[in-house]
């Protein structure tokens, strides 16, 4: 079942990079006690999340802090390593936290899943704002749209 | 069962990126009628393989395509676009061609698969070397857990 506004954000573990390697980290670790950005894409280097997704957030997050936001998330299904080497490809530095779900189980858990022709299981593309764990917005592309998981409207939702 | 020396490889679909974007490639077209260095590895950016693993191959591309080598790939589950995203960051250009196993059904079905889901990377590929020559294997180095030590390039050249 797909998450939705209201709900509590579910417990896996995630993984990110550090300056002393790859991380994992709790679901519930990463989004408690903070308001946090989140979007999630399917896949590291694909067109569309490499020309506009990662990029307009990395651009707003001066923006989207300065409205409250402690922590803008990338979540998708590649390894940490991946995820790592794309964050840099992109100049995300400390704008955006480059967070790996690499075997789909949190994409799964909040229900948001697409399996294309040769990626495996995969996440589909939505952004969502969380309160201490719990989703206050969220906002999925229908099939492969980009128009409302974009940074612009998530700024103008804070 | 493990791919051995003799056998033919298997038919499958891989991808890889081209000017043009991800194209599909079938295990045949791949390895019909040529001479192909084949590596794998578990994983795109990951510390050996991009430390060592592929700029061996890169460096020693030539002296392996003039000992008869038509094709160097370089396959990994990753999928197309990583792949791509890797070998421009290795600068592999021309050299060795970026295979996507985004499935995994190739490694599948070499029996070289790797089940890292508890490291959360799914099944992934062992890392080895396969010299093949007009789909059939002709040599075959698959390294132990963790080890990087029969899959070079070198020792491929020396296989030649």
């Amino acid at each position: 079942m797909t998450i939705k506004v209201g709900d509590r954000i579910p417990s896996t573990t995630l993984e990110y990079m550090s300056a002393d390697g790859p991380v994992k980290i709790s679901s519930d670790e990463l989004f408690a006690g903070k308001r946090v950005a989140a979007f999630a894409v399917p896949g590291a280097f694909t067109p569309t999340c490499s020309q506009e997704h990662l990029p307009g957030y990395v651009r707003r997050a001066d923006d989207i802090k300065a409205k409250g936001v402690d922590l803008i998330v990338c979540l998708s299904v590649n390894d940490v390593f991946v995820m790592d080497a794309w964050g840099k490809d992109q100049n995300a530095g400390d704008k955006v936290m480059m967070v790996a779900d690499g075997g789909a189980d949190f994409a799964r858990a909040v229900g948001i899943v697409v399996s294309y022709l040769g990626f495996g299981e995969r996440s589909d593309r939505y952004s969502m704002v969380v309160e201490d764990g719990v989703v206050k917005t969220l906002h999925i592309e229908v099939e492969d749209a980009f128009e409302v998981s974009d940074a612009d409207t998530m700024l103008g939702e804070l | 069962m493990t791919i051995s020396v003799g056998d033919r490889v298997p038919s499958t679909t891989l991808h890889h990126m081209t000017s043009d974007g991800p194209a599909e490639i079938s295990s045949d077209e791949l390895f019909g009628g040529k001479t192909v260095a084949l590596f794998a590895l578990p994983g795109a950016f990951t510390p050996t393989c991009s430390a060592k693993h592929v700029p061996g191959y890169v460096a020693a591309a030539d002296a392996l395509k003039a000992k008869g080598v038509d094709t160097i790939v370089c396959l990994s589950v990753n999928d197309a676009f990583v792949m791509g995203a890797w070998g421009e960051d290795r600068g592999v250009g021309d050299k060795v061609m970026m295979a996507a196993d985004g499935s995994a059904g190739f490694t599948r079905a070499v029996g070289l698969d790797l089940d890292l889901s508890e490291r959360g990377f799914g099944v992934r590929s062992q890392r080895y070397s396969m010299l093949v020559r007009d789909g059939v294997v002709a040599a075959l180095h698959v390294e132990a857990p963790g080890a990087f030590e029969v899959s070079d390039a070198d020792t491929m050249l020396g296989d030649l």
